[in-house]
């Protein structure tokens, strides 16, 4: 698994709106992970009155996967424009 | 090394140009080949894992009233990969859905089918792929892997 992004750069340039900014991701992870910590019991307890049906197992799988993607997001680039409007988005 | 790079040495061997002349057609041929925004160059027989696929669709700036959309768009492989991954977790009804919608566009492919060595394999392959193509309306799409 890859390290997770550190800053996500989004830049929206248009006729109604003008701004840019810079997110810091590295600060939503410890948030991220103090609300999973918080969760964990609810989450655990879901999983197992899911797992006979076989939702259970998909749901810790989706969790991961979304973990994964998240991961996968550093190197994201793309800056869409023309002359009235532009957005760009980068994920480092 | 290019064939009109060999040519200019060859050249230079013959004393048909001058040493000055050589250095500045090597260095124009070294500029057109970075200048043109194609994919990095790869020397033959070394295949190297792609980390990007891009895609640069650059609208025509001779076309009147030109306001076409300039689109660069870097995608991680790493995203793709987990993107594909994540099709294991579509319920089997969603995938027989799937199946029928691409079915009926003519496309006679099991999504089911997509397993994890198959993932690998296609992101190796997508190393070699160039797409270029010039629209009617003269807007050039590129896509590549990097």
């Amino acid at each position: 698994m890859n390290r997770p992004p550190m800053l996500m750069h989004l830049k929206i340039k248009g006729e109604s709106a003008n701004f840019g900014l810079w997110l810091p991701l590295f600060l939503l992870i410890p948030l991220a992970l103090v609300v999973l910590i918080i969760l964990s019991p609810l989450i655990l307890i879901g999983v197992i009155v899911l797992w006979p049906s076989g939702w259970g197992k998909k749901a810790v799988l989706a969790l991961w996967a979304a973990i994964v993607s998240f991961c996968s997001l550093r190197g994201l680039k793309v800056d869409v424009h023309n002359p009235r409007e532009s957005v760009f988005i980068s994920v480092v | 090394m290019t064939e009109s790079k060999k040519k200019i040495l060859e050249m230079l061997a013959e004393n048909k140009i001058s040493a000055d002349d050589a250095y500045r057609l090597l260095n124009a041929i070294d500029t057109d080949e970075g200048g043109r925004g194609s994919a990095p160059k790869v020397e033959p027989g070394v295949k190297t894992r792609p980390k990007y696929l891009r895609v640069n669709i650059v609208p025509d700036p001779d076309a009147e009233g030109s306001s076409g959309d300039r689109v660069n768009v870097r995608v991680p492989m790493s995203l793709i990969r987990a993107g594909i991954k994540l099709t294991s977790l579509i319920p089997a009804e969603a995938m027989d859905k799937v199946n029928g919608a691409l079915k009926d566009k003519g496309i006679n492919f099991d999504v089911r089918s997509i397993k994890s060595e198959d993932i690998e394999e296609l992101i190796e392959a997508l190393s070699e792929l160039e797409v270029d193509v010039v629209s009617g309306r003269g807007e050039n799409v590129k896509v590549f892997a990097e």
